[in-house]
């Protein structure tokens, strides 16, 4: 008897240490993790009852139309501002956002410089104060010059770079110190497409060395092509989360990816067909639309051949992140953009 | 401490690169050097003399008496041509006016200014001078000393005295003062210190609104470039702040730790250099430089860095509260303000160094920086005065300093329109 209990009750213990043990596992595997956390600005809430995890290793994508909350939200990662409510843990609990600056790179919304400073002094100085020596931060600084091609600016005054120049300025302070996480907001808003490639390059490069990468962006495309997590947030509030893969197959192949070669003109009523399609995104030559319930594809093409349309493209896909945040954004984006332009 | 280091390093490179900084530290010994010649070059000049008619229209015998009196007191200064005629003849006046500043021909040398002692004016104690030289505080002081003498004596004569008793009684004497510190002879005349407790006075007035200032357009300007998150991300504001203080404190201390070394350089090679400018070495001898002990000096850099850093925090929590530098100008008004307060306060206790409003005011954290160093230059404050006024400055320190760093954390991220007095209150008591 006594035999027997013990076997149970070890197998109890050996149970709940795996579980403890899986737990932990879980918990160390979250980078940064967001616990139901609220931040109010006098008379209305930036942000409420958020929470989220960014796994480690992992490409994550917070997304929102402007005022969604996001970039109050990395603040609050960043502990720049504190939360009213809920509580944000960093590398399982390891100290707070400045305090573990050596361990992560940021780069804020708001860009800003000294004017007046040289390229090199101005890096060796961002270097330093994530802890970096100044040789060391001297010799990164002008590794990373050379490597983005501004190795020809080093001693020039910050004020007479470009804009774009001075962005990847920015990065280069942002990532210099090799962190194991970096919180980018809207890394590439305002860059042209040759240095959005530069500067996406270097993410890419830089989650590939297993690093976290978490970044916000309205841009869905980008967010598509990089991330493998994403948030959506909208008025402050979630309202999408997961990885990127899971939340396209959640959304089904219930939606058609066509493009025109001629008689555009004549998929207008089908398209329009609400027994058809519950909604579709037109774009002239091309259109994306989420079948009706019960219909396929073959029912669809099939009236599109009989109208007379001719396409070069018929796909049932899984749905473009795009329609996805319209769908769970929707019209109601515009409002709060409007409300607060700042993002606040 | 490294990133502090880090922020001090940078913000001391950036002040000491600026063309002003460049500039001032330039100017300042050019313009001791002028303040050091200055007065002997003038006073080389005022010995060339003036050259004044002075028309005795009555018949009290005036005229004879007034050029004995001003130029027993004035020798080389007054060159003195008495004309006797009534002054009812208004063309004759007329003719003298017309040649005060006015060289010509017929008349010869021009004149400075010509006295009228016409009876119907004096009999209302009123003498008349028209002169190119009347905005001349000292020949204006000199004048009427000179012709109150004979005036004094014309009327005890008028009252039976006899004239020769009356010079005899209003004989000159003069006061010579030496400074006595601590029982010893310093061989430093009263006006020589007064010069330095000036000097000082001025000095830490400049220096503390000069770097306050600095501070408080360093904080703007974190705040228009956008770089405080940044900043905010891997620093604590403390470090912030401070780094910022030291940085532009250090800086602050380098301009005039080589203003001071060239002072020092000038007064003891002033001979050699006032005889570059054709100035001999008397006259510059005459200009009175006080001698500074090391006692003081330290005095000075102690009280200086109290205010230094009580002034610069409150200034950088005025920048921390404002977006632009337009809206620093308005906000920082309360604190430029209380330093004028404190050195108006100075030239009260220069009358009075060792009175209870000196006393008081040496106590009061916000005046102590400058009061005091006046004070010890004057008459040395004793070791329990200097300890008590230094400490109550460091809590005063403390206190703005801890009120600030508050201000700071909140303004430098916040934006747009600046707070509320009652908003303060909340940035202040944020968690």
């Amino acid at each position: 008897m006594r035999r027997g209990s013990d076997s149970v009750d070890s197998g109890r213990w050996i149970l709940s240490s795996v579980k403890t043990v899986f737990l932990e596992l879980n918990v160390s595997q979250s980078v940064i993790s967001v616990d139901r956390v609220t931040k109010r600005f006098s008379g209305h809430t930036a942000v409420k009852q958020l929470s989220l995890e960014v796994p480690q290793g992992s490409v994550f994508g917070l997304l929102g139309p402007n005022g969604a909350g996001k970039t109050t939200t990395i603040r609050m990662i960043m502990d720049i501002i504190r939360p009213d409510e809920g509580r944000v843990t960093l590398f399982g609990g390891a100290g707070t956002g400045r305090e573990l600056s050596t361990r992560i790179g940021f780069l804020p919304e708001e860009r800003g410089l000294y004017p007046k400073m040289q390229v090199l002094g101005q890096l060796a100085f961002l270097g330093e104060i994530k802890g970096l020596t100044r040789s060391d931060a001297l010799r990164r600084g002008r590794e990373w010059l050379e490597r983005l091609g501004l190795g020809e600016w080093a001693e020039k005054k910050v004020e007479d770079l470009s804009k774009g120049m001075q962005q990847k300025v920015q990065f280069i302070g942002a990532l210099m110190h090799d962190p194991d996480l970096a919180i980018l907001d809207e890394p590439f808003s305002g860059l042209d497409p040759v240095n959005t490639m530069a500067m996406k390059d270097v993410v890419v490069d830089f989650a590939r060395r297993g690093k976290t990468v978490m970044f916000s962006t309205h841009i869905m495309e980008q967010a598509e092509r990089m991330c493998d997590h994403i948030v959506i947030m909208a008025k402050g509030e979630k309202v999408v989360d997961g990885r990127l893969a899971d939340i396209k197959a959640e959304y089904g192949k219930s939606h058609l990816a066509l493009e025109f070669s001629s008689n555009r003109e004549q998929a207008a009523p089908i398209l329009q067909d609400r027994s058809l399609f519950l909604s579709v995104d037109d774009y002239g030559g091309s259109a994306e639309g989420e079948m009706a319930h019960g219909v396929d594809g073959d029912t669809v093409l099939r009236a599109l051949v009989n109208a007379g349309v001719g396409l070069s493209r018929f796909e049932v896909v899984e749905p473009s992140l795009q329609k996805i945040f319209i769908a769970e954004v929707g019209g109601d984006a515009a409002i709060t953009a409007a409300r607060e332009p700042g993002d606040a | 401490m490294h990133k502090l280091w880090a922020v001090i390093r940078r913000e001391f490179v950036a002040r000491v690169r600026t063309r002003t900084f460049v500039v001032a530290t330039v100017l300042g010994p050019l313009l001791m050097a002028g303040l050091m010649l200055a007065p002997a070059l003038l006073s080389m000049k005022q010995a060339s003399g003036r050259h004044i008619v002075i028309v005795d229209g009555g018949d009290r015998g005036l005229g004879r008496t007034a050029p004995t009196t001003l130029r027993s007191k004035f020798p080389e200064r007054y060159t003195l041509e008495v004309v006797v005629f009534p002054t009812g003849e208004t063309e004759r006046l007329d003719s003298l006016i017309s040649r005060i500043d006015a060289p010509s021909e017929a008349t010869g040398a021009p004149i400075d200014g010509v006295v009228v002692l016409d009876p119907e004016m004096l009999a209302e104690d009123r003498i008349a001078y028209y002169g190119s030289n009347v905005s001349s505080m000292k020949d204006m002081s000199d004048l009427r000393r000179g012709l109150r003498d004979a005036i004094v004596a014309e009327r005890l004569s008028e009252l039976g005295v006899n004239l020769s008793l009356v010079q005899e009684a209003s004989r000159p004497f003069t006061l010579t003062t030496e400074r006595v510190t601590d029982g010893k002879l310093t061989g430093e005349s009263g006006e020589a210190s007064f010069a330095l407790a000036y000097a000082m006075a001025f000095l830490l007035y400049i220096a503390l609104l000069l770097y306050g200032v600095q501070v408080m357009s360093a904080v703007v300007e974190e705040k228009t470039n956008h770089i405080n998150e940044v900043l905010v991300s891997s620093l604590t504001p403390f470090q912030l702040m401070f780094g910022k203080i030291l940085g532009v404190g250090s800086a602050g201390l380098v301009q005039l730790g080589l203003w001071v070394g060239t002072a020092m350089v000038l007064t003891t090679f002033r001979a050699e250099i006032a005889s570059l400018f054709g100035v001999t070495e008397a006259a510059v001898m005459a200009v009175p430089i006080p001698t500074v002990s090391p006692a003081l000096m330290a005095v000075f850099l102690v009280f200086f860095l109290l205010g230094f850093f009580l002034y610069s925090s409150a200034y950088a929590a005025v920048g921390a509260m404002c977006s632009t530098m337009q809206e620093t100008q308005q906000a920082s008004m309360p604190v430029t303000l209380t330093v004028v307060v404190g050195f108006l306060m100075v030239f009260n206790v220069l009358g009075d160094p060792a009175g209870s409003m000196a006393r008081i005011f040496s106590l009061i954290p916000l005046f102590a920086p400058l009061i005091v160093p006046v004070r010890y230059s004057l008459n040395p404050l004793s070791i329990g005065e200097l300890l008590a006024s230094g400490i109550s400055t460091l809590i005063g320190v403390v206190i703005v300093a801890w009120f600030a760093g508050r201000i700071y954390r909140v303004g430098i991220l916040t934006h747009g329109k600046r707070p509320k007095i009652k908003e303060l209150a909340n940035w202040v008591k944020a968690g």
